[in-house]
């Protein structure tokens, strides 16, 4: 069954449609969650997505936009968690040309990544889980944290550059 | 947690019956507290008591009334069927309330405006009906295009 088939048997208000719906996106939207949050509150915070998602739900004018829509109800309550984090001014943003993106090197490993999430700032952690982890496209992931797709190619390289940086460092510790 | 354990948690917006007791809550309160408003408005000299006692009945319907609608807004919202289930308890619930106050102001020979007020309420929920129906049906339509 299709997203679109899926959300629109929800709007109808298909009870088994619902609950395959949650079923089919928990562990994503759970994982998104642990990912930018960490462990301690993030099944909490996935039900505030989810209860976020059902008053939603009925309003959503293209079902085929479902997972985009999705992440941003996911990120809007990740963001109210991390208000102190997202009000720090960003580090200015290199050209998006020098930017584009790539999936090579260090990014093929996903756990590596994974790893080091924890270490990065909300906004350059949020588009690594979007685009590496979760193979969102660009322009999703522009869609989702609501900024242009340059933006979105920046804060990718940035991140990449940081989570170099931190490999590079732990190897020289050694 | 897996899957189900968060089903079990969301299961009061996910349950249909809780929606509809939710619109059955705002609808139920806000037409009882409005007949217990036209049968207080248009009763003459009434004794304080009495009076307080309306006015106690009148905000135990709008108690139900706001409660319903908190549910319905922050809660659990109504998915297309539910809308149409709840547009005919509007309709209904109108309906009697429009009946009833014409009947009362026949009765006293007061209140002439009430009726009016409550079949512009009647023609309000027959249009959130249509409404709700046409968005169910497109709803459906759509469902059988892609297979379901």
């Amino acid at each position: 069954m299709t997203d679109e088939l899926l959300v629109i048997r929800c709007r109808l208000g298909e009870r088994d449609a619902l609950a395959r719906l949650v079923r089919q996106w928990h562990e994503p939207v759970l994982v998104y969650v642990r990912r930018m949050l960490g462990p301690a509150h993030a099944e909490d915070v996935a039900q505030e997505v989810w209860l976020a998602v059902l008053r939603g739900l009925p309003r959503l004018r293209q079902p085929e936009r479902f997972t985009p829509w999705l992440y941003t109800i996911a990120r809007r309550v990740v963001v109210n968690r991390l208000r102190e984090e997202y009000a720090r001014p960003e580090v200015p943003g290199e050209a998006a040309e020098r930017a584009v993106p790539d999936h090579g090197d260090l990014v093929a490993d996903r756990d590596e990544v994974a790893r080091r999430l924890g270490g990065l700032p909300a906004r350059e952690r949020e588009v690594l889980i979007l685009f590496h982890l979760e193979d969102l496209p660009l322009e999703a992931c522009a869609e989702i944290c609501g900024v242009p797709v340059g933006t979105v190619k920046s804060r990718l390289s940035r991140a990449r550059r940081m989570v170099r940086a931190a490999i590079e460092a732990e190897g020289e510790g050694r | 947690m897996n899957a189900d354990e968060m089903l079990a948690r969301l299961s009061r917006p996910l349950s249909p019956w809780r929606r509809v007791a939710a619109a059955v809550a705002a609808i139920g309160g806000g037409t009882g507290a409005a007949a217990i408003g036209v049968l207080w408005i248009t009763e003459p000299q009434l004794p304080a008591r009495t009076q307080v006692a309306f006015a106690g009945l009148v905000a135990i319907g709008l108690a139900w009334a706001g409660y319903g609608i908190w549910a319905l807004t922050r809660r659990t919202p109504l998915f297309a069927r539910d809308r149409v289930v709840a547009g005919w308890l509007a309709v209904g619930a109108t309906t009697l309330l429009a009946v009833f106050t014409a009947a009362v102001a026949v009765a006293r020979q007061r209140g002439w405006a009430l009726p009016a007020v409550a079949l512009a309420l009647l023609l309000l929920a027959a249009v959130n009906l249509v409404r709700a129906r046409a968005v169910r049906s497109e709803l459906l339509r759509r469902k059988h295009e892609l297979g379901g």
